[in-house]
């Protein structure tokens, strides 16, 4: 056991896996010498080697390219790129290639490759190092899409990302790098792909991932001293989604609000309210609400507190659901 | 003997949809090998020779030379030496540069197949293992019972009982998968049994007895006390509001009140209070015990609020002092406490003055009974937009009509009559009633 | 044989003068001319046995053979498309028989002749254009990859793949492992292509480019892909480039085995430009009068890969006339047993759409799998759709 800030766990996590894994490779823009911009793969060039630990070209198709090349060969290549917002020029190689080469050879090629994404907004930058791209992702077959609230679901997730046969997306919510937490190393206690109950309640289901987990357990403890019990979902895996806890939930509360920093329309707000609406039909007390970025380009950083998602705008949002 | 197979005109690569037969290449009862070109066929761009598609002897054509032909058409027939090849199928699809083209689109449903214990009435369970085809997942497991834990219903039956104010939990389901049904809610509504479409659900209680205790207790005691000491009587006055309405607006308008709920409300309790300024003998109470009629200084004016746990009337205490921003404050804080159960035991005592809002409900008017120890209470009921005489002519004006009971040992017609006029002047004109006076 | 449909006249002449036979042949090494004269070069030779010589010969024939295959069953309706590479024989195969056992192919989708040549069952470049699976194949066993129908998008899966080669240390002397990847012209544009010859250059990959251009990317010319030749660009990356006869199996061969030879000991990443036409339309179902013209074509008949290389076998007594017929024999009964297979290939059931999506479905999925199935069995067999 060891308090830790997310990137130290990220940063362990990725160490472990190159200890026990000698096909495991990292490779990213400055991910080597430098230890990357964020510092998650901090000395681990210098512990492990530059054919190890890989600086890439500033090139995003080739990072994910090659990173199928040699994962064609056998490696397990563990990719960086380095914002959320620069992972669109690989956007070919990821749902064209990484997602459909297995399927196109009928099962007979694997590709255990997993793509780290800083994402999210709230940390007060210009232009394209706040996105959250997560839907583009979720929404294409082939994939895994997966993200971490804390730093000990980091240290575990990276580590099961990384041991899975399949390509893993792996979002990584930056604005909470730097929040501590306990992390054992000792035993994992969820899968990959399986959703956590954060806090338990039966007034209304808040359903975050990421980022959004802090703002709805905070926005809980508010509404706790008013005298309601929300529960909180940690969603952490987008895609495959674990529907039974959260159906679960919402028969017991009847309620759900999904909290999202990506832009309403067509994010994963969207998937969940219709599938439970679908799946939970009769137990909906109220419809499944959202409370989600803007349907607006991320905006300026001094905009950025009206376009995230934040405690009032969840209670408002708990508030209108108790009204139905 | 061999087969006979009839080869259609194919398409030739370029998208187009006929052509003309150029020469002949074989004469029927020639002998032809697999990919000797049989034909010549001229398309608009090119002349192609089609090669063909078997060994064996080429029997007939379906077309003679400069005759034009769709592609899919008859071209030839021929004879082949045993089972020939498949035909491709028969399909009418235009190739295009990257596959064999759209089908045409069906308007006809496809016929399901009919067999014993086939595709499911019933439901099943969501999650299926992959080798066995099972019935399509349905959204609820199965619950015939009632089930323990909230009630199930969908949504426009939610609506329905909470309009006619019945606890789902309370009904027995009889709907599909456990659910309460719409004829099971209006039957609770009705007090009845519900005719089941089971028909086997009998042995719901004609009656049902719950306990007398909390808010519902205290609030009978506080009523019968009330309405068996105090003679009431009540006035009404039906106003023109417009005013206040517009007023309303441009207050909502102004940065003060940003943060502030400004509602018809917030008016009328300011109004309230202006009143009990200029008619203070409102303010008071009758101390039956010291033989003293107990005029207030401080206006703790009370608001009715309904809670999920009964009536309560908590007070903001020396409300008169508070500026029209603080009251707004006051007023949401106070109602949002109230509606949480948390009103502290301080502010539901000492009331002087309540104002009970029957509009929320779409009520008219009504005839309120007093809160222990308080000599007058008003009731607000819906502004409607209604025809009125304004300036001389029929209008379409906002208008509400205001009711305020009172304890008649105090309280005479009179003083009741102006005190309410003052507060329907207040609301017609704010502005000027202000200025006039303060 | 063979043969390329003949149109009739252009009624419009505006074209045809558009290239003249007395047009500039470009740079390129070239050991046997279209007349079948060989020619020597001071960097490159070829010295193979009789046997080796004529067994040149018939890969070039079987080659053309099952591409015309491919075309003719696409005119019967058995297949959706076919992209033929009539014109491209000498390229495919001189380039395919200068592979040792050890090397590792990542094709385009054009590439029936190097498959050929590598020993392997060419079923899989049918099975995709017939729209039964979508070409996968065992690409560990095979050394060849899955054709790639995304241009240019190969070039980067075989640059990482040759950084895993040297990074496995399988690079070095003459059983070192090189990695080759084809590609057309159009797609020396994509951006792709351009981070491959980055990569293989930065990582100094044991990948030789090998670039088809055959003169077109569907309808648009070279002039349209770049301002100074593929075989030139590479030197911008720091390797070398060779420009060699597409239609000169000689050649193509000895300039394939040298940049193969090359990345196989370690001296890195070069790119070859076969330079060769495109006979056929882009695929079966492409217009190309709606590009180009009769005479254009006539003069690159001129150049035919198999005419030329046949002339010179006759005439240095390499093979005679029992040997050619021979040869027409095999290939002919490869094309029956071909096409025997090619319709007899079943229909993929439905299940096929879901089982290889992942290594481990999730249950989602897995509910959806049983849902499919449940639907395509409750609908009565034979009724119309």
């Amino acid at each position: 056991m060891a308090t830790m800030t997310m990137i130290k766990a990220l940063n362990t996590g990725l160490r472990h896996i190159l200890e026990e894994d000698d096909k495991a490779l990292i490779m990213g823009e400055d991910v080597g010498r430098l230890g990357g911009v964020f510092r998650v793969t901090d000395a681990l060039q210098k512990d492990f080697g530059a054919e190890r630990v890989i600086d890439t070209p500033l090139s995003e198709s080739g990072i994910i390219g090659t990173a199928i090349g040699l994962a064609l060969r056998g490696y397990r290549p563990i990719c960086e790129i380095q914002f959320d917002g620069f992972v669109y020029p690989a956007f070919d190689q990821l749902v064209s290639q990484l997602a459909k080469i297995p399927n196109r050879s009928g099962g007979r090629v694997r590709l255990p490759v997993v793509v780290r994404i800083p994402y999210g907004g709230g940390i007060g930058a210009i232009e394209h190092h706040s996105e959250s791209p997560e839907a583009y992702f979720a929404h294409t077959a082939g994939l895994k899409v997966v993200t971490c609230a804390d730093p000990s679901d980091a240290y575990w997730m990276i580590r099961q990302a990384a041991a899975s046969e399949d390509p893993v997306i792996f979002f990584e919510p930056k604005r909470r790098y730097h929040a501590k937490a306990e992390v054992d190393t000792a035993a994992a206690s969820l899968g990959l792909h399986e959703a956590r109950v954060a806090r338990t309640g039966t007034t209304a289901t808040l359903i975050a991932y990421g980022p959004t987990v802090d703002v709805a357990l905070n926005a809980a403890a508010a509404a706790a001293e008013e005298g309601l019990e929300l529960e909180v979902v940690d969603l952490r895996s987008l895609s495959p989604i674990d529907w039974e806890p959260l159906e679960a939930s919402l028969r017991k509360t009847g309620r759900a609000i999904v909290v999202h920093e990506a832009q309403g329309t067509l994010g994963m707000g969207s998937e969940l309210a219709a599938r439970l609406s679908e799946r939970c039909f009769y137990s909906l007390e109220a419809p499944v609400l959202r409370v989600t970025g803007y349907d607006v380009p991320y905006p300026a950083s001094r905009l950025e507190d009206d376009y995230l998602p934040n405690l009032d705008r969840v209670l408002d949002a708990v508030d209108r659901s108790l009204e139905y | 003997m061999g087969q006979q197979i009839t080869f259609n005109l194919p398409d030739l690569g370029e998208g187009l949809t006929e052509g003309e037969v150029a020469a002949w290449l074989v004469e029927p009862g020639g002998e032809v090998k697999l990919n000797q070109p049989f034909v010549e066929v001229e398309t608009a761009k090119a002349l192609v020779e089609v090669p063909s598609p078997y060994d064996g002897t080429l029997a007939e054509h379906h077309a003679s030379a400069g005759e034009t032909l769709d592609v899919g058409a008859p071209l030839a027939t021929f004879e082949v030496a045993g089972a020939g090849p498949e035909e491709p199928s028969g399909d009418k699809r235009t190739p295009n540069l990257v596959g064999y083209g759209a089908k045409e689109s069906g308007a006809k449903r496809r016929r399901r197949r009919r067999e014993a214990g086939a595709a499911s009435a019933a439901p099943s369970v969501p999650e299926v293992t992959p080798p066995a085809p099972a019935s399509p997942p349905v959204p609820e497991p199965p619950a015939p019972a009632a089930p323990a834990g909230p009630a199930l219903a969908k949504p426009p039956v939610r609506k329905l009982a909470k309009d006619l104010g019945v606890d789902l939990r309370q009904v027995t389901p009889t709907g599909p998968n456990g659910t309460v049904s719409r004829a099971d809610v209006e039957a609770a509504s009705a007090g009845r049994a519900p005719a089941s479409a089971q028909g086997e659900r009998s042995g719901v209680a004609a009656e049902e007895r719950l306990p007398i205790k909390g808010v519902r207790k205290l609030t009978a005691q506080n009523m019968v006390a009330s309405a068996f000491t105090a003679p009431h009587a009540t006035v009404f006055l039906t106003c023109d509001v417009t005013g206040m309405m517009t007023t309303l607006a441009e207050l909502k308008d102004r940065p003060e009140f940003a943060d502030v709920k400004v509602s018809p409300l917030l008016l009328v309790a300011k109004a309230v209070l202006l009143a009990c300024r200029r008619h203070p003998m409102i303010n008071a109470s009758w101390d039956e015990a010291a033989g003293e009629i107990v005029v207030k200084r401080d206006v703790n004016l009370g608001i009715a609020a309904a809670t999920p746990r009964g009536l309560v009337v908590p007070n903001i205490k020396a409300a008169q002092d508070l500026g029209l921003v603080e009251l707004a404050e006051a007023m949401g804080e106070l109602v949002r406490t109230a509606r949480e159960g948390k009103t502290p035991p301080a502010d539901m005592a000492g009331g002087t003055f309540s104002i009970t809002n029957v509009g929320v409900f779409g009520m008219d008017t009504g005839t309120p009974i007093l809160p222990p120890g308080e000599s007058a209470i008003l009731v607000f009921g819906a502004v409607r937009p209604q025809p009125w005489v304004h300036e001389g002519e029929i209008a379409v004006r906002q208008i509400t009509t205001l009711g305020l009971s009172f304890d008649h040992r105090l309280v005479d017609g009179e003083l009741g009559s102006r005190f309410l006029a003052d507060v329907g002047a207040f609301l017609e004109d704010p502005g000027t009633a202000l200025l006039a006076w303060t | 044989m063979g043969s390329v449909d003949r149109p009739r006249p252009a009624k419009k002449t505006a074209k045809s003068r558009r290239k003249s036979a007395s047009a500039n042949e470009p740079e390129f090494v070239q050991l046997l001319t279209p007349e079948g004269q060989r020619r020597s070069h001071p960097d490159y030779d070829v010295n193979f046995t009789d046997e080796e010589y004529r067994g040149l010969y018939r890969d070039l024939v079987i080659t053309r053979e099952l591409d015309a295959q491919g075309t003719a069953l696409q005119r019967q309706g058995q297949l959706g498309l076919w992209p033929s590479l009539l014109g491209q024989e000498a390229a495919q195969v001189g380039s395919g028989r200068a592979l040792a056992p050890q090397d590792t192919v990542f094709p385009a989708y054009r590439e029936l002749g190097v498959q050929w040549c590598r020993g392997l069952d060419v079923i899989s470049a049918f099975s995709l254009f017939r729209g039964v699976d979508l070409g996968g194949r065992d690409t560990v066993a095979d050394r060849f990859q899955m054709y790639e129908i995304v241009i240019a998008s190969q070039t980067l899966h075989a640059a990482g793949y040759a950084m895993g080669v040297a990074k496995d240390g399988a690079v070095g002397g003459e059983d070192g492992e090189a990695v080759i990847v084809y590609h057309g012209d159009g797609a020396t544009a994509e951006g792709d292509f351009n981070e491959a010859l980055v990569w293989a250059g930065v990582f100094n990959a044991p990948l030789v480019f090998f670039c088809q251009n055959n003169q077109y990317a569907i309808s648009e010319p070279n002039a349209r892909q770049f301002r100074v030749p593929p075989y030139q660009r590479a030197g911008g990356f720091g390797m070398p480039g060779t420009r060699v006869d597409g239609n000169d199996v000689l050649a193509s061969y000895a300039v394939t085995k040298a940049a193969l030879d090359r990345a196989r000991t370690g001296e890195g990443p070069s790119l070859v430009e076969a330079f060769t036409y495109r006979m056929q339309p882009h695929t079966t179902s492409d217009d190309a009068t709606r590009y180009r013209d009769e005479a254009e074509l006539d003069y690159w008949r001129a150049k035919d890969p198999i005419l030329r290389y046949r002339s010179w076998l006759e005439a240095e007594s390499l093979a005679d006339a029992d040997y050619f017929a021979a040869v027409d024999q095999e290939a002919a009964a490869e094309v029956r047993e071909l096409r025997q297979r090619v319709m007899d290939l079943p229909d993929p059931d439905v299940t096929e759409m879901f089982d290889a999506v992942y290594v481990d479905p999730p249950a989602p999925l897995r509910a959806e799998r049983a849902e499919a199935v449940a639907f395509r069995a409750s609908l009565d067999e034979g009724s119309e759709s």
